[in-house]
């Protein structure tokens, strides 16, 4: 298009554009530095921007107790992970399938996290961040394994029964989450699997179904056919072509469907409240340092906002290409 | 791909949808009808429609949808708007300062909305950046009361709903011949008539489906005013799902909190039908 060279309207124009976009991040950048605050010097009566920065507050939410050589600690956690984010980025590298690569990173990446209270004394918020990621994980193999299925059948059928099932998936999409949680929420006391990962687990992957297949499903009609036509043709059967043959190809549509079920399930904030009663993810537990009535619970609270935004954006940082994708795919296609 | 096959691949999914969508639906409007208390979860007591009479009779129920039907509204077209307006913006600028941007005006979309929600708290705090602007500015301390209270759950809806609307339409500006708009410079046409008449209509079917979207998403509206509301219950700020959550969870009528839901769905799948239908014949004659 051809631009605006009147320089006021330009001048206009990025006022504005920068207007919103001080809106936008202004909430991070505030919470963040109340976050490196005590609380004295949080509650000033005017704001300070220049102030000796404090980890206190961080330290205070993770830690029981300072281990003995922080650094040390924080270099050795720093480098495991960063080799572990360095080999899922390359899993195409390797010479076995990706989703195995991935498994293995899953795996090794957890049992870190898990072995983690046995050297530092932690607090539960530490406990709360692991249910997190074994929720979230969870609900993104099994969610990822059927959605692929699913997606790949819806986009290969022709007969009715797809389309019903594609229409009556956005009509319960479309519903929220509460018509279901309630319900969930008594099977969950009849059962006894109240308060369980994998209450939550199986749940959040059926809630999550509907976007999950609709997704899925426009990535593999922009595979070709012809691709496992040719395959079956060399005889392998539709299962076989469908593991060995479009699976490998479909990774980009893969990761980022994940992307959108992990964020989902890392902000359900409804179902894990009502479901839990002790065994919180980060978000349910957030949102009890929303009131406090002594001066230090800003500080904290905004620590404990910090921590569960940052593995959040890193990881969008990891796979922003991925995301927008996503979300102009989905989301202009209908 | 024969039916067979599409059955074989469908049926765990089907099988999650069927059991965990499909029957909770069901056994929500059964529960509707039962007089159930977290004491007698085991043995219900049939009440027949007495929760639905009790629901149509309460004033605070009336209070919720009252508070909804104007959060909508209000935060539907205001963050439609504002998306639209960003988005024309943006498409105004050089594509390499548009990544940065698009970067910051995702930030809130991408957060946690619970963790947003405490972000944007923070602001408002008594040591907090806005709070001290307003004191300066308007001579008062910012308190939170019921009012103040609705006023920052707009302000929050606007600061992390607008990232979706805008995104959509940022794109949907992207497919737009450029000969339209060039064929309608040599015309003569000033900007405004610019989106006036090209890039409305070129947005049409986004407008529609940001607007549904919206819609729903504004209804079911939930973890922001469950966090601004945490500090002091006031029962005015309260919107839908949040009044079905104390029925259900603080006062303990499983029952009465079943039929709420159940009155939403019905609402919903009656706003929603047209759609469905209209989704119904595109995905037949696509197939």
């Amino acid at each position: 298009m051809k631009r605006i060279d009147n320089r006021y309207a330009l001048a206009v124009i990025y006022l504005l554009l920068t207007a919103y976009a001080i809106f936008s991040v202004i909430p991070f950048f505030w919470t963040t530095i109340q976050s490196f605050k005590t609380p004295r010097q949080a509650n000033s009566r005017v704001p300070l921007f220049i102030f000796e920065p404090t980890a206190d507050n961080y330290t205070d939410l993770w830690l029981k107790a300072i281990p003995d050589d922080p650094f040390f600690v924080a270099i050795v956690l720093v480098a495991i992970f960063g080799v572990l984010v360095l080999i899922a980025i390359n899993a195409r590298r390797f010479p076995v399938a990706r989703g195995y690569v991935y498994l293995a990173v899953l795996a090794l990446g957890f049992a870190v996290l898990w072995s983690i209270p046995g050297y530092i004394r932690t607090q539960t918020f530490y406990d709360y961040f692991l249910n997190t990621i074994i929720v979230t994980a969870g609900t993104i193999c099994i969610s990822i394994s059927i959605g692929c299925m699913a997606g790949y059948g819806l986009a290969r059928y022709s007969g009715i029964a797809g389309v019903i099932i594609l229409v009556a998936a956005l009509g319960f999409r479309s519903l929220p989450g509460m018509s279901y949680i309630l319900p969930y929420w008594w099977f969950g006391q009849r059962s006894g699997l109240y308060d369980t990962h994998i209450l939550l687990i199986i749940t959040l992957v059926a809630i999550n179904q509907p976007f999950t297949i609709w997704m899925l499903r426009s990535f593999f009609m922009n595979i070709p056919k012809e691709i496992e036509e040719s395959a079956m043709v060399d005889g392998a059967n539709r299962l076989t072509a469908f593991t060995s043959v479009i699976i490998p190809i479909m990774w980009p549509g893969i990761i980022s469907t994940a992307l959108f079920t992990l964020l989902l399930a890392y902000s359900d904030f409804l179902l894990v409240r009502i479901l839990t009663q002790s065994n919180w993810t980060l978000t349910v537990a957030i949102s009890k340092y929303a009131a406090g009535e002594d001066p230090g619970h800003i500080t904290l609270a905004a620590a404990a906002a910090v921590s569960a935004a940052v593995p959040i954006i890193i990881i969008v940082f990891i796979f922003q290409g991925q995301l927008v994708k996503g979300l102009t795919a989905g989301a202009v296609k209908g | 791909m024969n039916r067979r096959a599409f059955y074989m691949f469908m049926s765990p999914s089907l099988l999650v949808m069927l059991a965990l969508m499909v029957f909770p639906l069901l056994t929500s409007a059964w529960l509707s009808t039962q007089y159930m208390t977290f004491r007698n979860i085991n043995e219900p007591e049939f009440v027949g429609l007495a929760n639905y009479v009790e629901v149509f009779g309460d004033q605070k129920f009336w209070n919720a949808f009252t508070f909804t039907m104007t959060y909508i509204a209000i935060a539907v077209p205001m963050i439609i708007f504002t998306g639209f307006l960003i988005a024309v913006l943006l498409d105004q600028v050089s594509k390499r300062i548009r990544g940065a941007y698009l970067a910051a005006f995702l930030m809130p979309f991408i957060v946690v909305p619970v963790v947003g929600t405490l972000m944007v708290k923070q602001l408002f705090e008594s040591g907090g950046l806005v709070a001290w602007l307003f004191r300066e500015i308007i001579g008062s301390r910012f308190i939170f009361t019921e009012q103040s209270v609705k006023g920052l759950i707009l302000v929050h809806a606007l600061w992390a709903a607008t990232p979706f609307p805008l995104i959509v339409f940022f794109a949907g500006l992207q497919t737009l011949p450029q000969e339209l708009i060039e064929a309608s410079m040599i015309d003569g046409a000033t900007r405004l008539r610019q989106i006036r008449y090209i890039m409305i209509p070129h947005l049409r079917s986004l407008f529609v489906f940001v607007g549904l979207i919206s819609i729903m998403d504004a209804y079911r509206v939930f973890d922001s005013v469950f966090v601004l509301t945490e500090q002091n219950p006031i029962f005015k700020a309260e919107v839908m799902m949040l009044y079905t959550f104390r029925t259900a969870m603080s006062v303990q009528r499983l029952g009465k909190a079943n039929a709420m839901s159940v009155i939403t769905v019905v609402m919903i799948l009656v706003v929603l039908a047209p759609f469905l239908a209209r989704a119904y014949k595109e995905q037949t004659e696509e197939r």
